[in-house]
């Protein structure tokens, strides 16, 4: 059952409460059209998470699988100088870019194509390339799922927000003011039924006197 | 409640506060894919002042997608505008080289009328997992006729 607004039942306050509807429902439309896009862009964050967290996981496991192999062929201490001394910090683009009034975090790696093959390339063999470019994938696979997950939180908790204001305008606001539009619409037409039948009884004792 | 006039304010407030919120990723400016194919970090500003940032990736897939002549016209982000359908949305093309993209993007033939292409959602949802930042959402004052 709608709530009643409590307003003094005058013209004035009906009009006022037909102009709140007007407003209520235009804020609604738009409220509305926001969550389907941002519940469409939910969807597909969430499938490409699926994919990529597939991915990620395959992708360290030949990584891995490489680079046990590299290790073998190496040994573990020659591998370990030989890539200690190649280190290189990473670039990663930072920024933000704006769904339906959501801002989400937008990341990429930067920098050229090959940025761990810095270490001797005689004294090493293809195996430790191929680890390598194992790694630099599982990087940017990393990358990718942490700013897949983010958007996903983000739009998640603007979802509820928005769920929450559409709830309450469908549920309560909207049909609170139809109710007491109708009430008070009701309530006039009383009013015009009990003036009319005191009309006809001061005609009634008019025509007496 | 007892007082109109205040519910009225939230209300007004409401409606002007969504509408600047879902348009404040829009750019106040659109740039061509050739400039931006030649920026550090490839980006535009938005109404709001913060800035909207580019994924290399992606302008890239533009670039091979359309040749050099047509990277000059193709302005960025793309504009993609929600109105009175709820089911459609419209992608703006203000040049031919979109209708080309949007061609390409959705593998099936596309024209544009008065300047708009119109697009389904399912249509839409592709479209926008591959110009993930290269287009953007316009919420229409068309959307209050509806």
């Amino acid at each position: 059952m709608p709530q009643l607004i409590k307003v003094r039942p005058t013209k004035i306050e009906l009009v006022k409460l037909k102009r709140r509807l007007t407003l209520a429902s235009r804020v609604q439309k738009i409220v509305k059209d926001r969550l389907s896009i941002l519940t469409m862009e939910y969807l597909q964050i969430a499938r490409e998470t699926v994919e990529t967290k597939k991915k990620l996981i395959d992708a360290f496991v030949e990584a891995y699988k490489a680079l046990s192999i590299a290790s073998g062929y190496h040994g573990y201490i020659t591998l370990e100088k030989e890539l200690t001394a190649t280190e290189t910090d990473m670039k990663v683009a930072a920024g933000i870019r704006n769904i339906a009034g959501v801002r989400i975090p937008s990341l990429e790696l930067q920098g050229d194509r090959k940025p761990m093959l810095k270490y001797n390339l005689a004294d090493t063999s293809s195996w430790l390339d191929h680890a390598a470019q194992l790694y630099k994938k599982c990087l940017e696979t990393t990358i990718e799922i942490a700013e897949l997950q983010s958007s996903l939180e983000l739009l998640g908790a603007e979802i509820n927000r928005t769920k929450r204001i559409t709830n309450a305008l469908e549920y309560m606001i909207i049909p609170g003011l139809e109710f007491t539009i109708k009430f008070l619409k009701m309530k006039f037409e009383e009013r015009d039924r009990e003036e009319k039948g005191r009309l006809k009884r001061v005609k009634v004792l008019v025509g007496r006197g | 409640m007892a007082n109109g006039l205040p519910y009225e304010k939230l209300l007004q407030e409401c409606l002007k506060g969504e509408l600047r919120v879902v348009n404040a990723g829009l750019p106040r400016n659109q740039k061509p894919l050739s400039t931006l194919l030649h920026e550090e970090y490839p980006h535009v500003l938005c109404s709001d002042g913060s800035s909207h940032l580019f994924k290399r990736r992606e302008l890239n897939y533009l670039a091979s997608v359309i040749n050099t002549d047509e990277q000059e016209s193709l302005l960025l982000p793309v504009l993609i505008e929600l109105g009175q359908n709820q089911a459609e949305a419209a992608v703006i093309c203000q040049t031919d080289v979109v209708q080309k993209l949007i061609t390409k993007i959705l593998d099936m033939p596309v024209t544009p009328e008065q300047g708009r292409i119109t697009i389904y959602k399912p249509q839409l949802a592709l479209l926008r997992k591959t110009l993930k930042t290269t287009s953007q959402y316009v919420f229409s004052p068309k959307i209050l006729d509806r």
